[in-house]
Order: structure tokens, then C-alpha cells, then sequence
């Protein structure tokens, strides 16, 4: 195609975004006043473009102050906004209001698995626990180079896939087995050490790989599928504690 | 007002009072391979009882008479040849350990509280071993002419 | 309140609050506070890339580099600054591939780099390879590796801890000046009040562009760090300089990265017509982000705007190939297909320039140390990153060249912060440091009736938008300039719902306004006061630069807090004082900016 050739869609979307009303059941926990939590409906007209974090705000800013969440970037970059969005672990920031049935009430609770602070707020620490365990960091030994290592561009995108990940915990806090035992590493620690487990410059491999050998390490994944399924990114976590699975075996036994 | 100074061992940022034993501190690192044979074992086991399972399906309904062909004196036929022995034998250790260790990983995964977990692995491991023993037992013990008046090939040639 | 003590503390966690912890934590003793979680930080949103004169694809030169700073900034750079930072920009590329980002490769397996807006080969011959780069995403990789290596270093965190407050005391030790003391921060878990001691202190808290409506910055993008040095009573420098990037999604604001024209995409007006090749014949869309997006303001002005409303222009990539687009430009097409349901495969997409980046800020000299004048610096008090004003981004800073900046001042910071604690005597906190934080909170907590946060910040970036974005008049500016001072005394009776301790964001967000009205009142003038047109700043009264007159720095002053402010809510002083300070030039003189 001629790059001067006039574009073939000259004005896009020549058409009115339409607004309509929405429900949002919110779970609600406010810890100097709920012993436990509840829920909460806000009526709310959102545009078509909308997206849930837009109505989220609709809340905060003009009907209730108290609401609380986490929220920064607002596009899918920094992780803030993780929760459960009609049952699924979601970006609130990358979920459009028409996409999850507007029709009927939209259900927000908090991620699962994780001690709820206050409304959408859980603790992160446990979460952030689990990825410092793994060693998240380039090990190497030797003398180093002036210059930049040298990798192939094959051997950089054998991990470019986990390199995606934000760590905003969509995937650890669907995962069956991490609701019901925080002692599982998840997925998310899981995903960050096939990071460098696979990168052809990092030299500590072998230790990431006996760290996650643990009781509690991939040997606890049911393949349910759940975290590839939230991941925001389009990280195939699965498939990547599959290959960490493969490489204790082929390099332990 | 509280004053915690650079020398102070609790300087770390005090997010949450979690209790001492917070529930995802891990408490213990095994070092052992148990849970990778394990997860090995389910594999391998998984795909040798397919085998066994339905070379064993295959050969009571489908050879001869099938179905209406199986009784006592089927089994007793059976039985008395080592390689039905070592199958059976086999498909049970195996199935039973595959099925234990399934039900260990659930066990694991679904519990609560360690007091459960414990109570419920013991019954699951004793039940197992009940049953190997006893089917154990069963597969070599077995005597086709118990019966003394057997009219079973085997008891009335001695 | 509970009190600590070290030796640095850095404000804010992104990139270059993480480089400098990570020099400054192995030589003293070190904490960095942040609002956010550091891996949440706006570092993560940057794209296209990390420029440096590697050489890796072609000839390629640091002082070409600096030139085309220099130039890109439309002569108002600091040319010592440029110079190392373009010098150093090297060496910061190798160290951050060295602590393990995935560069993308050439095939001989060093780092790749690819063309970006306006930077060139010898002065201006002709676009040069020269951004290092990780898809589309370098600067989440970028936050990623450095917050590893913090991991890796055991760099301590107090993570969401909001810094309210700088403390400065008059100090025997350092001449009777004003230096550095520590800080007070919030604790947001908590509602705690923290007061940190510390030798040395490190600003590295980012910009403030959601002073405007439109813009690529995140929610907590509010210039804290600017707000709290500028209440007590330290210049903020240049910040009617801010950058408009030319293609933000239409109506979002979403940045689509440079990286798009870079790989070849190009835009185009309503007539399907490549508008840049008339703004800028040689490099066309690659031209610096000021010229292209004001170009592109001027196509919709004149009636050549696309959509329902004619209000933004089209950023054509149907004509490269789909697995191009995937392996250089996966996360911005994903934006597209997502926020706007465009296939950027087949389909143009809709852009418009959205505010970027704020050039001026706490300045500093070429070691990130604070000044309070022309000339001295605050002791202790550093300053890197967007926070920071050195100035090497001048009135128009260079696609990547923010991500040199964090990495190479960053680390500057670090190293002279470290160095500064070593030495230096600890000054005394004054009495009840944490006064002025408590009642700037309890004024607002306590308050039962008056006025919605969200209403005012509206107001406010409405008007900005409207009123001092990419066209800016006497006329527009004198408009903003009252709803500002209006906001001014409004903001004293802006009520909370939330008046509970934990968590308390509704809170939060009422402290936030308040640095942006005071900010958004600073960029106001100065651009007021700066009666030429200049980088990102365009008067359409004063369309042409004026080097007699302006080729000066602006220095925004206010009437300091006092040691121990009793004030509450009343935070704004009602006189802002513009003062000028000479641009260091070396070696480049002021000629006109063509390309």
C-alpha cells in the first residue's frame, strides 16, 4: 500500500457515545466501624467509552468520599487497581462498563486471598513477600563486562513473556489454592522467577529452582488455569509454572 | 507518642498489627524432592493405570463370554496365573496411591486449620493401608478351593 | 507520632528515587518514602525508549546528543547539564542492562536502538538510531529492574507513606542557612503521622500534570514534591514549560509512545493529508513533541480535525506490517483496541496531544542539589527527576531523554546525598515539626460543610486545559488566572466525606488539590510573565522566541511558611514573586530551530 494513499477510514466513529445507568454492588468494610463487610448499591450514568474505574470515581467524587481503592496510572500499567469485577480478577482500569453486562448490577469486591484493609484495599505485603523470596534480581558472577552483555534476541524473548508482568496480584488472588493457604507461592512470584530463570544472563537459576522445589512452591499448582485467565497483561502463567515445572524436573532428577 | 529511634530493631514500616503467626509467613522450607516425585508419580502412575485399567476392562467384558462370563471361577482362573497376580497387584498399589496422594492434595489445599489437616491425613493413611494390606493379602492368599466341594478345574485335578 | 532516623531519606519511589537508593544505600543509611507502591510509580508508563550514543546501528556521537538537547529545548537547556547528561547517558544504559533489563537486541546480540523525534545525526542531518529500547514498554522495565535491585539490596521501603512537609532549620553548622532537617510524612494505612530525621533528603516525587484535564500522567501525579519545597519558601523553576505530547489517545489522553512514528506511523489530517511534512519538511513526524503537537492543534483549529466534533487528528500504522506492529508496538495498539475499539492493524487512530511532562521544577545544579536562589543551595536538600528542574529539558524536553534524566540524575543524587550524610552534623528538628501537617489535615477533616474536592479540581482542569494548553494568550492566561486565584479561596472551605483514619484517600485527595491549585497558579504566571514563544510554551500574542529578553530561566518564589506554622489550611500566600536566572551556555549558541 502507497504510505500517502488518504487513510481508508478518514473520520472514525462518526457516531455519539451513548450514556446509560448503571448498578455497582460494592463490598463495603470500613475497620473503625464494620465488624464485618456488606455490600452497597450506587446508581451511576456512565458513557459507553467508560471504563469500571471511571464509574468507581463517579463514587468517590460526586455521591460517597469514603469509598476507598487503589488506583494510579489508569491504563493498565502500574497494577494499582486489581479486584473482582462479577467474579473475576480484573484492572478496573482496563474493564469498559459495557463489556461486563451493564444490564444487570455489577458486582466489586476486593481481590480474594489477601486481608481486606478497608473497602477494595487489601494487604500487600504477604504478596510482596512471596516475590522477594524468589530472588527477583539478575545474579552473576564473574568479572563484568566494560560493555553490555551480549544475548541473542531469541534468547531475550525465550522470557519476554513474563517480563510483561506489573505485579498487581490478579493472578495470585485467583488461584484456588492460594485463597485457601497463603502459603503457596502463587502465581505471580512464580511468573517473576521464570523471568530469570530463563534469561540467559542470570547465573542463579539452580537456587530459584530449589526455592520453588519447596512444599509450597509449583508442585501446588492444579492447573487450574484461573491466573492466565486474570492476568491483565496476557502473561501465560500457566504455561510459564508449567516450564519452571519442566526445568526442576529435567535439571533435579 | 511513641518514639522509635535508628537503633530500634522494629524500624520496618508497621503496616498491619497481624497477628505474631501471620498465616502466609512460610513457616518451614523442605529442601526434599517429595513433592516432585510426588507430582511425578501422579503422572506416571496416571498414565500405567490407563493401561492397566482398561487392558483389565478389556479383558473381563470383552473376551470371551464378557460380562455373564465373570464369576468365582473366572477370578479363581485368574488368579492362579502370576501374570494376573502381578496386575491386579499392581493396578491396586497403584490406584490407591494415586487416589491417597489426590486426596492428600486436596486435603492440603481445602483444610483450614492444621489440627484438621492432621486428623484427616492420618484416616486417609489408614484407610490406605488397610486396603493395600488387605487386598495385598487377598491377590496371594487367595485359595480357589476353599469351597471343599469345589467343582473348579483346578481343585478337582488334585 | 513516631519519629525515625536516617541518614538519607528519599521521597518517592519511581525511577529515580530508586536509582538514588540505590546509590546511596550501600554508603549510608538509607529509607525512601512513597505514596505508592514503588512498582506502581508513572516510571512504568514511559514506552519508546533510552537514548544514548552507543553506536550500537550507527555512527553516533554524546555531543551530537547534547546538541540536539540543547536544540530540542530550545536553547533554554543548561549546557553543562546536557553535556553530562548525554555523557553519562552511556554509561547509565550499560548499567542498567547490567542489572538485568531486557534490552531488545541487534543481531549480533547487543543493545537495539531505534530513531525518535528529534534526534538526529550531526546537528540536524537527518534522524539517527539512537533510543535503547524493550518493546514498548522500556520504562516499565526500566521500574521493574530498579525496584529488583532494590530487592537485591535490601533497599528499605515505607511504602504509602504520603510526605507532607520538608522541614528546614536555620543550622549553625552550615553558616546559619537554612538546611535540611527531615521530613513529615502521613501514613496512609494508619492515618499516623511519621516525623523522619534526616541528614539528607532526596526529592524524587515526579510532575504534576494532572494539573491539567487531558493528560498521559496517572491520578497521583500532583506535585507533591514541588508543592512542599515551594511552600517553604524554595524557587520552582521554568514551570510555565510543559509538554504537550502530540499523540495521546482522543479524549483519554492515553499515551500512544513516539515509538509509533519512530517504527513509521504517520499522521494525518481529515483530508488523509501528512500534515507534518509542511510543519517540519526534514523530519516531518519525527519533529520534536512542541512543534508536532501544536501542529497538530492548528490542523483541528482550521477545520481539519477528525470525528464527530472535528477535534483530533488520525496516527496512521495500517501500512506497516501487523507482526511489526506486534513485536516493536504491542502494549499502545493494545490501548487502542481496548480504551477505543480502533484495530490499529486496519484502522487509523484517533489522537490529540495530551499534557506529558512538566519541564521546570525544583531546581537544582548539576550535582541534583537544591538551590534557594540563583546561586546557594539548601544543604542536605536534593532534588531528581520530573520533580527536578536542572535544567536539561529547557522548554521542550527530548522523546526518552526523561528516562536519561532519572537515570543519570538519579544517581547523582544518590551518590552526593550519600556522601553529604557522611559528613555532615545532624541539625536539630524545631519543636513540633509535625505542626503545620496536623493542622493542614484536621482543618480539612474537620470541617462539616463546604465545597466538593472533585468540583474544584475540575474547575481547575477544565480551565487549564482550555485556558494555558498548547495555544496560550494574555487574554486566555488573565481568565486562568482568576478561576485560579478564585480556587485559591475556595480550597479554604473544601469538605471531606471520609473522616476516618485508615486509608483515608478522600483526605489525601483534598492535600493533593492543594499543591496543584498552588502549582497550576506558578505555571500561570510565569507564562504570563514570559511574553515570547518558546519550546512548549506558544503565545499566539508572542509567536516568536525573544532571546533579548527571555533567554532566562523563571524563578517562582512565595512567602515561606514558618518554621512552625499555625496556619491550617491556609497554605497559599497571596503573592507569587518571579525572579530570572541566567542560562548556562557552553558551547551551542541560540539559533533558530528548524527542522
Amino acid at each position: 500500500m502507497s504510505v500517502d494513499a488518504p487513510s481508508k477510514k478518514p473520520i472514525a466513529e462518526a457516531v455519539e457515545v451513548p450514556t446509560f445507568q448503571i448498578t455497582l454492588r460494592i463490598e463495603r468494610y470500613n475497620p473503625e466501624f464494620d465488624t464485618e463487610s456488606h455490600y452497597e448499591d450506587y446508581e451511576v450514568t456512565v458513557h459507553g467509552t467508560d471504563r469500571v474505574l471511571d464509574a468507581l470515581h463517579t463514587i468517590k467524587w460526586d455521591m460517597d468520599g469514603s469509598l476507598s481503592f487503589r488506583r494510579s496510572c489508569a491504563h493498565g500499567v502500574c497494577g494499582s487497581d486489581a479486584m473482582r469485577i462479577n467474579g473475576k480478577n480484573r484492572l478496573a482500569c482496563k474493564t469498559l462498563v459495557k463489556d461486563v453486562n451493564p444490564d444487570k448490577p455489577i458486582t466489586i469486591e476486593p481481590i480474594k486471598g489477601l486481608p481486606v484493609e478497608k473497602d477494595l484495599i487489601v494487604d500487600m505485603e504477604p504478596f510482596f513477600d512471596s516475590y522477594r523470596e524468589i530472588m527477583p534480581f539478575l545474579v552473576t558472577t564473574g568479572h563484568e563486562p566494560t560493555h553490555e552483555r551480549i544475548q541473542s534476541q531469541a534468547d531475550k524473548d525465550r522470557f519476554d513473556d513474563t517480563t510483561k508482568c506489573i505485579l498487581c496480584a490478579a493472578c495470585t488472588s485467583s488461584c484456588p489454592v492460594f485463597w485457601n493457604d497463603g502459603q503457596y507461592f502463587g502465581p505471580a512470584a512464580i511468573v517473576n522467577a521464570h523471568r530469570f530463570i530463563f534469561d540467559s544472563r542470570d547465573e542463579a537459576g539452580d537456587q530459584r529452582l530449589q526455592i520453588l522445589n519447596d512444599k509450597e512452591g509449583v508442585w501446588r499448582c492444579r492447573t487450574v488455569f484461573n491466573c492466565t485467565e486474570a492476568c491483565p497483561r496476557g502473561i501465560e502463567v500457566t504455561k510459564a509454572i508449567a516450564e519452571v515445572k519442566r526445568a526442576i524436573i529435567t535439571r533435579r532428577v | 507518642m511513641s518514639t522509635t529511634t535508628s537503633a530500634d530493631s522494629n524500624r520496618g514500616p508497621v503496616v498491619t498489627d497481624l497477628t505474631t503467626k501471620s498465616p502466609y509467613e512460610r513457616r518451614t522450607h523442605s529442601r526434599g524432592n517429595f513433592e516432585l516425585w510426588s507430582w511425578l508419580f501422579m503422572r506416571a502412575s496416571g498414565v500405567l493405570l490407563l493401561v492397566l485399567v482398561f487392558g483389565h476392562l478389556f479383558v473381563n467384558l470383552m473376551t470371551g463370554d464378557g460380562i455373564k462370563g465373570v464369576d468365582f471361577a473366572f477370578v479363581a482362573g485368574k488368579w492362579s496365573s502370576p501374570f494376573w497376580q502381578f496386575w491386579d497387584l499392581l493396578m491396586l498399589w497403584l490406584a490407591e496411591l494415586h487416589g491417597v496422594n489426590g486426596v492428600r492434595t486436596i486435603i492440603n489445599d481445602y483444610t483450614e486449620r492444621d489440627s484438621t489437616r492432621l486428623v484427616l491425613k492420618t484416616l486417609l493413611f489408614l484407610s490406605a493401608l488397610l486396603v493395600m494390606v488387605l487386598g495385598t493379602l487377598v491377590i496371594f492368599t487367595f485359595d480357589p478351593c476353599i469351597d471343599p466341594n469345589s467343582t473348579l478345574q483346578q481343585c478337582t485335578g488334585r | 507520632m513516631q519519629t525515625h532516623q536516617y541518614d538519607v531519606v528519599i521521597v518517592g519511589a519511581g525511577g529515580a528515587g530508586m536509582r538514588a537508593a540505590l546509590e546511596s544505600s550501600g554508603r549510608a543509611r538509607t529509607a525512601v518514602l512513597t505514596k505508592l507502591y514503588p512498582t506502581r510509580s508513572h516510571t512504568g508508563a514511559a514506552q519508546g525508549g533510552m537514548c544514548a550514543a552507543l553506536s550500537n546501528v550507527e555512527e553516533d556521537n554524546w555531543e551530537w546528543h547534547t546538541f540536539d538537547t540543547v536544540k530540542g529545548g530550545d536553547y533554554i537547556v543548561d549546557q553543562d547539564a546536557a553535556e553530562i547528561m548525554c555523557r553519562e547517558a552511556i554509561k547509565a544504559v550499560i548499567d542498567l542492562e547490567k542489572m538485568g533489563l531486557p534490552f531488545n537486541r541487534t543481531p549480533e546480540g547487543r543493545i537495539d536502538q531505534r530513531r525518535f523525534g528529534g534526534h538526529t545525526r550531526n546537528h540536524g542531518e537527518a534522524a539517527v538510531r539512537r533510543s535503547c529500547y524493550a518493546a514498548d514498554r522500556t520504562g516499565h522495565m526500566i521500574l521493574q529492574t530498579l525496584y529488583q535491585n532494590c530487592v537485591k539490596q535490601g533497599v528499605e521501603f515505607y511504602n504509602e507513606f504520603y510526605v507532607l512537609d520538608l522541614v528546614l532549620a536555620e543550622s549553625e553548622a552550615h553558616g546559619g542557612e537554612p538546611a535540611v532537617a527531615g521530613v513529615i510524612a502521613y501514613e496512609l494505612a494508619t492515618g499516623e503521622i511519621h516525623s523522619f530525621r534526616a541528614k539528607a533528603v532526596v526529592l524524587a516525587t515526579g510532575g504534576a500534570g494532572k494539573v491539567f484535564k487531558t493528560t498521559s500522567n496517572a491520578h497521583t501525579l500532583t506535585g507533591d514534591g514541588m508543592g512542599i519545597a515551594f511552600r517553604r519558601g524554595l524557587p520552582l523553576e521554568d514551570l510555565e514549560f510543559f509538554q504537550f505530547h502530540p499523540t495521546g489517545l482522543a479524549g483519554l489522553g492515553i499515551l500512544l509512545s513516539e515509538a509509533a512514528r519512530g517504527e513509521g506511523g504517520i499522521l494525518r489530517n481529515s483530508e488523509g493529508e501528512r500534515f507534518m511534512e509542511r510543519y517540519a519538511p526534514t523530519i516531518k513526524d519525527l519533529a520534536p513533541r512542541d512543534i508536532v503537537a501544536r501542529s497538530m492543534a492548528n490542523e483541528v483549529r482550521e477545520g481539519r480535525g477528525c470525528g464527530p466534533n472535528r477535534d483530533y487528528v488520525l496516527l496512521d500504522l495500517t501500512h506497516l506490517e501487523p507482526a511489526h506492529i506486534d513485536a516493536k508496538l504491542p502494549d499502545i495498539t493494545e490501548f487502542a483496541r481496548t480504551y477505543l475499539g480502533v484495530e490499529p492493524y486496519t484502522e487509523p487512530i484517533p489522537v490529540y496531544p495530551t499534557a506529558h511532562y512538566a519541564m521546570g521544577g525544583v531546581p537544582t545544579n548539576t550535582d541534583a542539589e537544591v538551590l534557594r536562589n540563583n546561586t546557594e543551595t539548601v544543604p542536605g536538600l536534593y532534588a531528581a527527576g520530573e520533580v527536578a528542574c536542572v535544567s536539561v529539558h529547557g522548554a521542550n524536553r527530548l522523546g526518552t531523554n526523561s528516562l536519561l534524566d532519572i537515570n543519570v540524575f538519579g544517581r547523582r543524587a544518590g551518590i552526593a546525598a550519600a556522601k553529604f550524610a557522611q559528613d555532615a552534623p545532624w541539625v536539630e528538628m524545631p519543636g513540633s515539626p509535625e505542626q503545620h501537617t496536623l493542622n493542614l489535615l484536621e482543618d480539612i477533616r474537620g470541617r462539616a460543610q463546604g465545597e466538593r474536592v472533585a468540583d474544584l479540581r475540575r474547575t481547575l482542569q477544565e480551565t487549564m486545559d482550555r485556558d494555558v494548553q498548547v495555544f496560550r494568550t494574555e487574554e486566555s492566561m488573565t481568565e486562568a488566572l482568576e478561576v485560579v486565584q478564585q480556587l485559591k479561596e475556595r480550597y479554604q472551605h473544601v469538605v471531606v466525606q471520609d473522616k476516618g483514619k485508615r486509608y483515608n484517600l478522600d483526605l489525601l485527595e483534598a492535600v493533593e488539590l492543594g499543591f496543584l491549585i498552588e502549582l497550576a497558579e506558578v505555571v500561570v504566571l510565569g507564562a504570563l510573565a514570559r511574553k515570547e514563544s518558546r519550546g512548549g510554551h506558544f503565545r499566539e500574542d508572542f509567536t516568536k522566541r525573544d532571546d533579548e529578553n527571555f533567554m532566562v530561566h523563571t524563578m517562582a518564589y512565595r512567602t515561606p511558611l514558618g518554621a512552625n506554622e499555625q496556619r491550617g489550611v491556609s497554605i497559599f500566600t497571596d503573592k507569587v514573586r518571579l525572579d530570572y536566572k541566567p542560562v548556562n551556555v557552553t558551547r551551542y549558541q541560540p539559533m533558530e530551530r528548524k527542522y
